[in-house]
This record gives C-alpha cells, structure tokens and sequence, in this order.
C-alpha cells in the first residue's frame, strides 16, 4: 500500500483588497451609544482609534450577517446590503459565491462547513444537474479525513493494455507501457500569460509540492523553473520537439496541441519523444462538436492521454457563433461513452478541464467519465483573482499580488488543493468507494437529473397529461 | 388533542427592530408637519409629544406598496411629495434559494402571532429554488368546501404493525427533528420538548445525550441512538414511547456526525460521557450494521430493553433509498423517516449538503411506490424531512406519500434564527440558537420560545386545516400519495 498522502495546509491571510458579500454602513442618526459593539460576536463594530467617543467605520469585511446590530440599534442607524463589487462579479458559470468560498479555502484549506442547510437553487447547469450517490448500509467503512481507514485519491496516466498476452510458457509477452502516478486527480493547466514571475515561480512550486504536475509551454521553461521538470507537463509544437531534446529527455511528460494533422504524425511524433527520454504525451483537444470523434481516433491512433479542453465556463467551443453549444458534463460523458462503445476506453488517459471550478468539480467530472481533471482561474481566485463574465471575459488580479512572496501564494494554493482533497475524500468516503481510479465513468454512483426526474415526476405527471388528450 | 384547543398568545420578537422588506425615506424636503404620523395607523411615523421634529421612519412597520391604495398612504399624502416608498436593499440580505426572504418573515409572523401573515406581499407557500416543491402546484377543486372546519382530523397513528405496541397518534402530522444538546442550546431543546407536549406530537434529543431536564416531556420525546452512541444508556431507551436509528443524515449522508470541541463545553461532555473541548465524531456507518440482518439485531436489542417502544429509523436519500424503506420494514421498524440533502440544523460541509444524496421529493415518490409494489406500504409509517419549509410543501409531501413530516429549520426560524449559517463558527450561534455559550444561550427565554413554536405550528395547523377543506377530505390520512392533486410547472403543458 503506498504512502498515505497529506497535504499540510497552513493558515495564510493575504492582505490584499478581498470580495465581501454583506455591506453594513452606519447612519448620521447614530448616537455612539456603542449597543452595536456589544451584539456583534465578530467585532465587526469597534469605537474609533482616535476618538473612543465615536464609532469607527463598520469593519464590513468580517460581518456574517447575524442581524444582531441592524435588529438591536437604538436608533435603527445600521443598514447592510450586498456589496455592489460582490453582486457585479462573475456571472452565469462563475456565481459570486464562487469567488467567496474558493478564497476562504485559500485561507485556511478547511473543507467549508456552515449550518442551517443547503441555500442554493435544486439544480442548474451541468455539473449542478447531478448528486453523488451514498449508500446507507451495506457499504465499506469510511475513512474521510478523520484517518481510520486508508482512500487513495491518487489516478495513472499513461496507456494501458486491453488484455495481457502470455507465451506458452506462462512468461508475458505483452510490453507494459509506463504510467505516471499523481496523487491528487488534479492537475494546474497553463497559467494565463500576464502573471507576475511570483506568482509563476508559485505556481509551480505548488504543484511540486503537491506532487502533480503543472502545464508549461516550453518557453516558459527557464532554468531557475526547469529545476521542477519532474512535476512540469512541457507543452510544445511538433517542430520544437527537435530543438528541445535536452528537457524532452528529463520531462516526465510532455503535450502537444491537437491540429487536423496531428493525427497522421502521431506515431512518428510519439517515436521522436520516446527516443529523447521516457515522457508520455499528452494531446490537447479543445472541445468542439466533433470533439468526441477526434478523440476516439486519437485513442486508436495509440495516444496515452487525451486532455479535452473546454472553455473557461465549461462550454463546448461553437464552429460558428450563435450555434448551440454542450457543457462540460455531458462533453465528459460523450467522449467517455464513444471510447467505452470503441471498446477502447480503459487503454487512455482522460483529462478534462474547462469550468471546473469547486472541489465538487472534480469527483463529479470522473462520474461523467474523466480520468482526472485540470485547473487553472481556481488557483487564481484563490490569490483574489475576479473574473466577469459579461460582456466579454476579464480576468483582473489584485493590486499589490506581485509583491506578495512566492511562499505566501505558494501556500494559499496548497491550502485550496487540501481543501478540495479532503473534499474530495468526503465525498468518496460516502459513496464508499476507496480509489479515485475507481470514480471514472462510475454512473452507478451518480444521480443525474434528467434521469431521476423522469423517473419519478416524469412518470407522475405526464400520465396525467395523456389522461387531458 | 384537539388543535383547536391549544392556546395561542402573541410573542413579538426579542429584538428592538424587524428585518424590514420596505424602506420609507424621508427627504430634506419635509417640514415636519407631521401629516404622516398622523394618517400612517401601523406606526411608521411618529412624532413624540412636544418635539418639532418627525422621528426617522420606522421601516419594518411599513406595509409595502400594496399601501398605495389606502387613501391613507403617506406618500401621497405628504404635502411636500418629502416621502418616497422602495424595497429595503438590506431584505436581499435575507434568506436564500430555499428560504426566501418572505418566507423567513411570513414564518416569522406565525411564530409571533399563531396565523398565517394577513400581509399580501409575502410569497410564503413555495421558494425560489426552481425545482422540487417549487416547482409543484396545489390543485384545489372548483367550488365551495363543503365540509366544516370542526370535522376535519389533522392526526397521524404512528404505529401501523397491529404488534402490540403503543398505539401512538399524534395531533398534527408533524413532529420535531433531532436538534442534539451541544449544536443547540437547553432552551432551545426544552422549549421543543415543551411545544411538542402542547401538541400532542414529538421532539427528538438528537445524538448528544438525553438531558435530565426533558424527564417531564419523556412522553413526547423520541432518543436518537446514533453511530456514536453518545448518552445511550438502557434508562433513556426505557424513558421514551419512539427510539430512533440514526443510520445517516440528510444534511451529511455518509458522513457521520461531528461537534467541533468548542462546542463541547463541560456540560455537552458530562451528557455524552466524553472529555470536554475534544472535538466528537459519530462515524459513518454503524460499524456493527453491514446488512439488513444486522439492523434487524440492532431494532430487536431495542425492542428487547422497551417493549412498549416504536422504533423508527432514519436514513438519508441514495439511489437505493427505497431498499433500505423495504429493509427496514422486514426489519420491524414502525416509522422510517427519510431525510432530504437541503434541510439540517448542524453543521455540515457545504460540498455534502449540496452534492450527495437525493433531493427529498424524488425520495419521497421512490419510496411510497416500493412500500407500494411490496405491499407494505399500509404497516408502516413514512415521514419525510430535510426541506420542509411550509404548510405547503409539508402538504405536497404528503401528496407525494408520506405520512407526515419532521421539521427542523422551520422551528429554527421560529426562534428567529436568520439562517445566517455560523452555528458551529467560534461561539455559535450569534442569536443564542445553535449555542451553547452560557451568555448567548441565555438571549432567550423557555416561555418564550415554546409560545413561538407552539405559534407557528398553530398557523400550520390552521393551513392545513383550510387545504383539506378545500380538498373536501375529513383527514390528512386521505392525502397521502393523492399526487392527482399535484400539478408539476415543468410537466403542465
Ligand atoms: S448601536 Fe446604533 S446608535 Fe449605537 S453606536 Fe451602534 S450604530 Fe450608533
Ligand atoms: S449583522 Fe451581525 S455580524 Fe454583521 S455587523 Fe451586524 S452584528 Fe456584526
Ligand atoms: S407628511 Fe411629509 S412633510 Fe409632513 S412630516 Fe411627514 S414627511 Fe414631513
Ligand atoms: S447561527 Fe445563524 S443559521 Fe445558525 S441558528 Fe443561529 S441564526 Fe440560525
């Protein structure tokens, strides 16, 4: 049994203008009388540094919108609302609550806990179409985070044999193809281009730590960086595989953009890399309707991971505007069943990203079929990052974030990793399924809406309707 | 019992000001005639006796737009056009998806005044989740009720196996959820304890341990004997009429229990026998039940200690849900309570209150139909909860077929709990509900919590009470699984 893998998250404010969801201003009207001081449990409302006599400015940041002070003021002087920055940002795919959360996780790599039950809508778009299924009884035990019991949430990359062919005399004759370990069924896709060198350097010392890997186009690779070749997936073109032999030779896997002629050269290009050194590759797909086609002819043409691409809001990318477009659930599900139909499934690696954006993500895209997932805007909300969706996408860093230390972003990505490892172990825990290997394609662990409303209300209340005709 | 009888008082909120939906602004305009105070006869303006000058609006008072056409209005009043009427940007504050802001101050005023809210501004009957109850529509049959209010029977019987045991039948179909004593504070438990003794009905202890202090109540309390088995002891099986199992819960299916050692003050830990400030964890499952054949030793070791008891057993929402209903009847349970992923008092990770488990309605359906086809449907009770808000989804519930429902936020909010979600933060609750801090817990008092609850059951009650008449049925026990009289938004074209 391999060692148990811990992340070690540690608490790590970031002292950078952060999102707030409740706004509490104080009105002219107020008497200093200072109730508000004594009914808010998180200090929200403290006398002025300068002028006890006063009241300073509500510290809006750490209100939790207990009530206490707008119900208890005298004079009715407090107000609150949301926050303005709060409401404006994100949009249809990346919800406000989003940005909220993933910071919090950021802070303390705690799986987010709260009481009084579930807030959100019953369902939405998809991956919030589906539940993880549980079972009640006859079940192995869980372990969770709680450490009574071991779940391993590490995945293989690389191809796989069908079947094994063994000589007449026992000995196998078949050729084992390596495979590449990650602990975690997660790894950081290419950072966007304008970061500060902080934040880069982090990045990658985050997936270093952690033991995965980290997407980065071959130029991106200086020396200082070039020293995490072992936890750096080098993407390159088909003509820089000559011109970079060298790190090709020390990279435990490398990626190459899928394009209409990729598919001819595969073989060719596949050989070239395995003579420089050991790497795997991986081919990128950015998703499209044809996307699954492409794929099942990648995995035929012996490719040994396959990463399909989506848009940043999990969105299939339309050949022409206005067409209709597929959302990264269902994209999972049809590459993962035409490979299963192609009977070819279990011999590739998928990865899949695009709109994974919450640990949920991340058990519920191996559901549909994925073997593992990337990430990128997560790791950068995590440093305050703020994205807007409409009317174009605008991806804004905080002031000041180049002049936070490495160590410091560093960690807030390690804590948000840990966060979602342990909730990825919650989740696992309850459905009693032990290996994250385990999760891909495993439907019978999944509920999905459009089924079991079918099932049910559909059976209840169309009858009804045939019963009108 | 009859509902009729149980005595209803008024019990304002224990704060100064209400969470208003309206905000009444009043400009630099106003030369303090005091016009308004005089015409506005719920109170918003007011001039004191001998001051020039108009106090600031009181904004929760205001009765809304609807106001616009009472020739009272004061902002058609105002001679200076000083007034103006918009909703208060602090009422998006309130509420969420699930519990809207309206209906949080429509639950309000049941509990403050026993009916349901005269106010025509409040959509209190269905959510804005845009599925589930939501989406399902009542269906009332054209025409006058023909049947008298007096007639109808809003009561249950619990115990449907003809086995000799207690021949239980609760006054309304509705019953307390498991709050344990260390997530919410002794008033809180008492008052629920003292409520449900009013109703004829049952609160449940939770898994933390059976509190001295309910011994008066031992008849309408049911004990939770959960994973941990914190506080079970042979005498609190015996004390009770219904013992429940708790194999999972709604809020956190597979997850187990868990009190964060803050919360596990001195008294919390002497009630479960453990050492205080550690952090407590019920595992996740019983480590002793792999197979129905071992819950069946598990309900008949119960059975052994009280054999008066009801058992009931409470489960969560899988795929297989309604194997486990089956089970559990073969098993000899007399209730089994299923247990919805959006409901939930405790504290619980937000990824599994969102993502694991089925949302109660399909459970709901799921079940009822197995119990059906296994023709055990009419020995056993089903109750469902874990998103059961109002009147009227606990009718829909029943329509979809259940027997009758447990309810834990809605008493929360009761007790004016804002579902801010901090119950297990630091101190807890910040408004003395979910806490056990001896300073916040003491922000309320038994007398009048208990009159609150009783208060929102009564306007409940009386909800009930006018949709069966409007269905012409003498009984809640006539609704159940009638989803004839359900309509579905989704499905109605
Ligand atoms: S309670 Fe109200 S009046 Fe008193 S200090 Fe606070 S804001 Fe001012
Ligand atoms: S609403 Fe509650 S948490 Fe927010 S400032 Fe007021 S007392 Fe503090
Ligand atoms: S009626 Fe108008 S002018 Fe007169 S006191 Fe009221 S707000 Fe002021
Ligand atoms: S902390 Fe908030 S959600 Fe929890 S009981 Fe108190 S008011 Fe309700």
């Amino acid at each position: 049994m391999p060692k148990k893998y811990h992340i070690h998250p540690k608490l790590m404010p970031l002292n950078l203008n952060s999102l707030f969801k409740f706004k509490i201003e104080r009105g002219e009207n107020c008497i200093n009388c200072g109730k508000c001081t004594k009914v808010c449990i998180y200090e929200a409302h403290k006398r002025g540094k300068d002028d006890p006599r006063k009241m300073a400015d509500p510290n809006t940041m750490v209100c939790r919108n207990c009530f206490r002070c707008i119900q208890e003021c005298p004079r009715g002087a407090l107000e609150k609302s949301l926050d303005k920055d709060f409401l404006n940002i994100g949009g249809s795919y990346w919800k406000s609550d989003i940005f909220i959360t993933l910071w919090k996780q950021a802070e303390d790599g705690k799986v987010p806990v709260t009481g009084a039950g579930y807030r959100g809508p019953f369902t939405g778009d998809g991956f919030d179409s589906m539940w993880t299924d549980m079972s009640e009884i006859v079940r192995p035990t869980r372990d969770g985070i709680h450490g009574r019991e071991y779940i391993s949430t590490s995945v293989e990359l690389g191809r796989k044999l069908n079947h094994l062919t063994f000589g007449d005399k026992g000995q196998l004759l078949s050729q084992i193809h390596p495979t590449v370990d990650v602990p975690i069924p997660i790894i950081f896709d290419i950072p966007l281009d304008n970061l500060s060198p902080n934040v880069k350097m982090a990045q990658v010392k985050a997936a270093a730590e952690l033991n995965t890997f980290i997407v980065l186009p071959v130029k991106e690779i200086t020396p200082k960086i070039g020293k995490y070749i072992n936890n750096i997936i080098v993407l390159l073109t088909p003509e820089e595989i000559d011109k970079h032999q060298g790190l090709i030779k020390n990279a435990r896997i490398v990626a190459l953009e899928y394009t209409g002629k990729l598919e001819k050269q595969l073989p060719a290009l596949k050989d070239k890399i395995k003579k420089a050194g050991n790497a795997l590759t991986i081919i990128r797909v950015p998703v499209t309707k044809s996307v699954e086609g492409i794929v099942s002819r990648l995995a035929q043409g012996g490719a040994e991971i396959i990463h399909i691409v989506a848009d940043y809001h999990g969105r299939e990318i339309p050949e022409s505007a206005g067409e209709s477009y597929r959302i990264i659930k269902d994209i999972i599900r049809a590459v993962h069943l035409k490979l299963v139909d192609d009977r070819i499934r279990d011999e590739v690696t998928i990865i899949a990203s695009g709109g994974i954006a919450m640990a949920e993500h991340v058990p519920k895209a191996m559901l549909c079929g994925a073997d593992l997932t990337a990430i990128d805007l997560p790791l950068l909300i995590a440093l305050g990052a703020r994205i807007y969706e409409e009317p174009e996408k605008i991806i804004v860093l905080p002031d000041g974030l180049e002049k936070i230390t490495v160590k410091t972003v560093k960690q807030r990505m390690i804590n948000l990793m840990s966060a979602w490892h342990s909730q990825l172990l919650e989740v696992m825990g309850a459905m009693g399924i032990r290996e994250a290997r385990r999760l891909r394609g495993e439907t019978g662990r999944a509920i999905f809406f459009e089924e079991i409303d079918n099932e049910t209300f559909g059976k209840l209340f169309k009858k009804r309707e045939t019963k009108n005709v | 019992m009859k509902p009729s009888t149980v005595k209803i008082k008024k019990m304002p909120s224990r704060f100064k000001h209400q969470v208003p939906k309206y905000k009444v602004v009043r400009s630099s305009a106003c030369i303090s005639c005091g016009t308004c105070a005089e015409a506005c006869p719920h109170g918003v303006h007011e001039r004191t006796e001998g001051h020039n000058k108009v106090k600031p609006p009181i904004d929760y008072k205001c009765i809304g737009f609807e106001c616009q056409n009472n020739d009272f209005y004061c902002v058609a009043k105002c001679p200076r056009k000083a007034l103006s009427l918009t909703v208060n940007p602090m009422y998006e504050t309130l509420g969420d998806y699930r519990w809207t802001a309206d209906m949080i101050t429509a639950t309000w005023i049941m509990a403050e005044t026993g009916y349901p809210p005269e106010r025509k501004d409040l959509e209190y009957n269905t959510g804005n989740s845009g599925g589930g109850f939501d989406k399902l529509r009542l269906k009332f049959p054209a025409g006058r009720p023909k049947i008298d209010k007096f007639e109808i029977s809003t009561e249950i019987p619990l115990n449907r196996r003809n086995d000799g045991r207690a021949e239980i039948v609760i006054s309304t179909p509705v019953y307390g959820g498991g709050m344990s004593f260390g997530s919410v504070s002794l008033p809180t438990m008492v008052s629920k304890a003292r409520n449900a003794t009013i109703w004829n009905t049952f609160t449940c202890t939770g898994e933390g341990g059976y509190p001295e202090v309910l011994e008066p109540y031992d008849n309408h309390v049911i004990t939770q004997v959960a994973t941990g088995l914190f506080g079970v002891r042979e005498e609190t099986i015996q004390r009770v009429k219904i013992v429940e199992f708790k194999y999972a819960q709604g809020a956190k299916p597979g997850l187990g229990g868990h009190l964060l050692g803050e919360k596990n003050t001195a008294s919390v830990a002497r009630m479960r026998e453990a050492v205080k400030g550690t952090s407590l964890f019920s595992p996740f499952p019983f480590h002793s039940v792999y197979s129905i054949e071992d819950h069946k030793k598990h309900i008949d070791w119960i059975k052994e200690i009280n054999p008066h008891a009801l058992v009931s057993v409470k489960v969560s929402t899988p795929n297989d849900v309604d194997m486990v209903a089956v089970g559990s009847y073969y098993a000899g349970a007399h209730i089994i309570h299923i247990d919805g992923g959006y409901g939930g008092t405790g504290a619980a990770p937000d990824i599994a209150k969102k993502n694991i488990a089925m949302p109660i309605e399909y459970a709901i359906t799921k079940v009822h139909n197995f119990l059906k086809d296994e023709g055990a449907r009419d020995a056993i009770t089903l109750i469902a909860s874990g998103g059961i808000r109002s009147a009227h989804d606990l009718v829909k519930a029943i329509c979809l077929g259940a027997d009758g429902a447990v309810i834990g936020t809605a008493e929360m909010v009761s007790l004016e709990c804002v579902r801010c979600g901090n119950c297990e933060s630091g101190r807890g609750c910040a408004r003395g509900i979910a806490s056990t801090d001896s300073e916040l817990a003491d922000l309320f008092n038994e007398e009048w919590a208990t009159q609150r609850l009783t208060n929102m059951y009564h306007a409940w009650n009386i909800q009930l009470v006018e949709i069966l008449q409007k269905f012409g049925m003498k009984s809640v026990r006539e609704l159940v699984g009638r989803t004839d009289l359900l309509e579905h938004i989704d499905y109605s074209e």
